[in-house]
């Protein structure tokens, strides 16, 4: 199971910013994008690494993206937007890895010599700053990322601002995953996590490995899955953290969620997990929506013409999943096969005999199929 | 620069009067006049709920006087404007961007992947019930594959409007709906895109029905192709007269914004979604002869001039024919992201054939940009404010009208030998003077290349002017009358009777048809 970052999709852009970092980058994040990666060589003099990003100023003091990555000894040029459309006039500093507070602390001290020196105050740990940009403004910044590996802030230093207006660099340092990460503010870590991390919690977006109309699920506990709204059916379940939205929101729509563990099991690329009578593996589908309740999504669609409700929520001790199907006007028989892999499948009606199970119409009318993990973890 | 870092030095926000003199606006219309709008318009923001990326995709009014608004994260939240409450009424959607409400109280949704209606069957005040009306369309996973509406018809139907696919971006491994290879194979789509990414053109469709607007059957969710030829329909809605309006956005094939008023198995310019019509022979899009082209489109009744008027057009929404609103109750006014203007537009059917004016009606630095969806209630207008990654604003602005109607251009019509200008107050005696009615006269080119310069900029000035009605129409005869040229005109130096110049000095006229009598 491949993650968002070797989706076909992206392949050409996230390979190119994976090549050039040896520091794995969180797909997810909106990342630098290096236009002159070098491998040192031998006898041969390094050839700097030069980094573009795009960082815009956005409203209620924001930062977007509000963090990227770099190494030590990048060439940086930080194209900034002031897109603030409250009419806010923002600047940007570098810092020194620890210094934001005191260099926050110090520009709400200027007072009135701060308009004098565009509130920038005298402070060593200030590697580099942008002008005031007026809204609507635009200005690049340039700067070279300084030997020490560390995370460096980035802040607004216009008084007040600082104190929720700032971001991060990576420089040569492991990204976090966004929801964890300590040194963007709270909300900007927050808006990354559909529902904020609550749990359950459903979410229509674009998924790695699933078609364009997919359905993310946190379930209660700490499973995951993606549910195809076009094929009708279970694609994958993960363990841990629920999606990572923060590239497919942050931008206009063209990343995709990132799935932030393996997969332990998913399904079959193009097979649907049961026959109804004679129809063939892939039975004409037709998706119409889900119910929710207590947080969980009922989903309801019709196979062959017969309509069927699913739901899928976590196993006792969140061993695995439980899929429960329900026909309430079954009146065939019904060939149900899921793939194995790292699952244990048992049904709550017949038995799975490697991977099949063959249910009258009767017991086809409510059934329940057990997926249980049995990855090494 | 200066100036404006003072002014803030001892607040955390800048003061509004500051705004006035923000110099980055300075070539915007009326920017450099000191800002008269709070004399006729009260803005402000609107409080947001926490937690929620406040990005609005869709904005409606409810029969009992709240707004229901669709946010970029796919939250659909109600707002009482008597409490200053939100309330979340649903969650987890896919970029919705237009909601509806139906006579029973559900909500209809379009957000990327489908049409929903949403219901609360519990009776705890939030939705429980997502149910798939139509999904009946392609997507191929290509960013730019928005989708808008939906708006109900007189005759109960409703109509969503689907975005073609950007060149900027191929199409995901997955997808939805029958694709249809159009001089390119699928499989090249996974190869080297920037070859491919030129011959597929700026904007491209390969899956049903991109580029389409398209008519659903609310209760038995059957969609059919209603009309082609769009590229980013952001704006659809119905006039005060059952009339559909749609815009779209400048780029290819469009050498500006655009307004149309659609018509069953009408075709309006951008040939990608010509491949939907049942009747087309299967010729590439990329390849069709201009010539056939320009004998099966419909020309836009109404252009925004770029850059001055509108570079981005959003919803249409009908202007409440109360008291506070005047006599611009019962027009159509219309957004723009990358300004802060809200402009007007004068459709008008002339020997049957759809022409017309806009007008730009409230512009202040007051106003945040971005101004994509709208609502009234009683009064009150919402502008709900997105970016999406591009130019743009964020939250929800009110405008409130003071009841005091500006000195303004109301509406136009053509006539044989020129236009006739409705004011909102009587002109001064002299403006019978033609210099002071100075215009120019340019078009925009058809073609697959994207925008278009003003082409044959010309200035015209009128022959003669004629005030009837009390001096507040004003017939304006005009040397010689060019089809299909935009006649734009900038009223600055008019003064009404009682000495006020126009708060909107800028209309223009896109001149389809000229009238035998």
């Amino acid at each position: 199971m491949k993650l968002a970052a070797s989706f076909l999709l992206l392949a050409f852009a996230a390979a190119a910013a994976a090549a050039a970092d040896p520091v794995a980058p969180n797909p997810a994040a909106p990342t630098s994008t290096p236009s002159a990666a070098a491998t040192p060589k031998p006898g041969k003099t390094v050839k700097k690494r030069q980094v573009k990003v795009k960082v815009a100023m956005r409203d209620g003091m924001r930062f977007e993206p509000p963090r990227f990555t770099a190494n030590p000894g990048d060439e940086v040029s930080v194209s900034l937007e002031n897109a603030d459309s409250t009419h806010q006039p923002h600047n940007f500093l570098v810092l020194m890895p620890g210094k934001r507070e005191e260099v926050v602390k110090q520009s709400l001290e200027l007072g009135d010599k701060g308009p004098a020196q565009e509130f920038i105050p005298v402070n060593p740990a200030i590697i580099a700053h942008s002008a005031l940009l007026n809204p609507e403004g635009a200005k690049t910044i340039h700067f070279t990322m300084p030997s020490e590996p560390g995370i460096y802030p980035f802040i607004c230093s216009m008084p007040g601002h600082g104190m929720i207006m700032y971001g991060a660099i990576y420089s040569g340092v492991k990204m976090p995953a966004l929801a964890e990460d300590q040194n963007i503010p709270p909300m900007a870590a927050q808006v990354a996590t559909p529902g904020g991390g609550r749990r359950p919690f459903v979410q229509r977006i674009f998924m790695p490995n699933s078609g364009p109309a997919s359905i993310a699920v946190a379930l209660p506990g700490n499973l995951n899955f993606c549910w195809d709204a076009t094929q009708c059916r279970l694609r994958y379940t993960w363990r841990g953290p629920f999606i990572d939205a923060s590239a497919h929101w942050l931008g206009n729509g063209r990343e995709l969620a990132s799935v932030p563990k393996e997969p332990w099991w998913s399904a079959e690329k193009r097979k649907f997990p049961f026959k109804i009578a004679d129809a063939g593996a892939s039975p004409a589908v037709k998706f119409l929506g889900y119910r929710i309740a207590a947080g969980l999504p009922e989903f309801h669609y019709e196979v062959g013409g017969a309509e069927v409700f699913e739901t899928i929520t976590p196993a006792p001790g969140d061993t695995g999943l439980v899929l429960n199907y329900r026909i309430p006007k079954s009146v065939h028989s019904l060939e149900f096969s899921l793939a194995t892999g790292n699952a244990k499948l048992a049904s709550s009606e017949g038995a799975f005999d490697s991977g099949n199970l063959r249910l009258t119409p009767a017991q086809a009318a409510d059934f329940t199929v057990t997926l249980t993990d049995s990855s090494p973890r | 620069m200066r100036t404006l870092a003072c002014s803030i030095a001892a607040a955390l926000s800048i003061p509004l009067a500051a705004l006035a003199a923000n110099p980055d606006a300075a070539e915007k219309p009326a920017a450099s006049m000191k800002d008269r709008i709070p004399l006729f318009y009260k803005i402000d923001a609107v409080p947001m709920p926490p937690g929620v990326d406040p990005q609005v995709g869709g904005m409606a009014a409810t029969p009992d006087g709240r707004l229901v608004v669709a946010f970029h994260h796919g939250e659909i939240a109600y707002f009482n404007p008597k409490g200053q409450d939100w309330k979340i009424f649903a969650e987890g959607l896919h970029e919705p961007l237009g909601v509806l409400v139906d006579t029973d109280g559900s909500l209809l949704v379009m957000q990327r992947p489908e049409l929903t209606r949403l219901r609360d069957t519990t009776g705890n005040g939030v939705a429980d019930s997502y149910e798939t009306v139509w999904d009946g369309f392609g997507i191929t996973g290509n960013y730019h594959e928005f989708a808008f509406g939906p708006v109900r018809g007189p005759n109960g139907k409703l109509y969503v409007a689907l975005n073609l696919a950007s060149n900027g971006d191929t199409v995901h491994e997955e997808i939805r709906g029958e694709w249809k290879d159009i001089g390119v194979p699928r499989a090249a789509f996974y190869g080297s895109w920037s070859k491919v990414s030129k011959q597929v053109g700026r904007m491209y469709s390969r899956v049903p029905y991109r580029g389409c607007v398209m008519e659903i059957d609310p209760y038995t969710g059957a969609g059919s192709l209603f009309a082609t030829g769009f590229r980013s329909p952001d704006g659809i809605n119905f006039d005060g007269n059952g009339n559909l309006m749609v815009s779209d956005n400048q780029g290819d094939w469009r050498g500006a914004c655009e307004l149309f008023i659609v018509q069953r198995g009408g075709f309006y310019g951008h040939p990608a979604s010509l491949v939907w019509r049942k009747d087309w022979d299967g010729a590439d899009p990329t390849q069709v002869s201009i010539e056939r082209l320009n004998q099966l489109r419909t020309p836009a009744p109404i252009w925004f001039p770029y850059g001055s008027y509108a570079n981005s057009a959003t919803q249409m929404v009908q202007i409440p024919k109360t008291p506070a609103w005047g006599p611009f109750g019962g027009q159509m006014l219309i957004g723009e992201m990358n300004a802060p203007t809200l402009l007007r537009v004068l459709p008008e059917k002339v020997d049957g054939v759809w022409e017309g004016a806009t007008a730009i009606f409230i512009h202040t630095q007051l106003l945040k940009r971005g101004l994509h969806r709208f609502a009234f209630i009683g009064d009150t207008l919402y502008a709900g404010h997105t970016h999406l990654s591009w130019a743009g604003g964020e939250g929800i602005s009110s405008i409130q009208p003071t009841g005091k109607t500006p000195f303004d251009p109301l509406d136009m019509h053509v006539t044989p030998h020129g236009f006739r200008f409705d004011f909102t107050e009587p002109l001064a005696a002299d403006s019978t003077d033609p210099s002071l009615w100075p215009a120019s006269r340019y078009y925009y080119l058809y073609h697959a290349a994207y925008g278009s310069p003003e082409m044959e900029k010309t200035a015209v000035l009128p022959t003669k002017v004629t005030l009837s009605n009390g001096g507040k129409t004003a017939e304006v005869e005009l040397p010689e009358m060019k089809l299909d040229f935009l006649y734009d005109f900038d009223l600055s130096n008019l003064k009404s009777a009682s000495g006020a110049s126009p708060l909107n000095p800028r209309i223009a006229y896109t001149l389809r048809k000229v009238p035998k009598n």
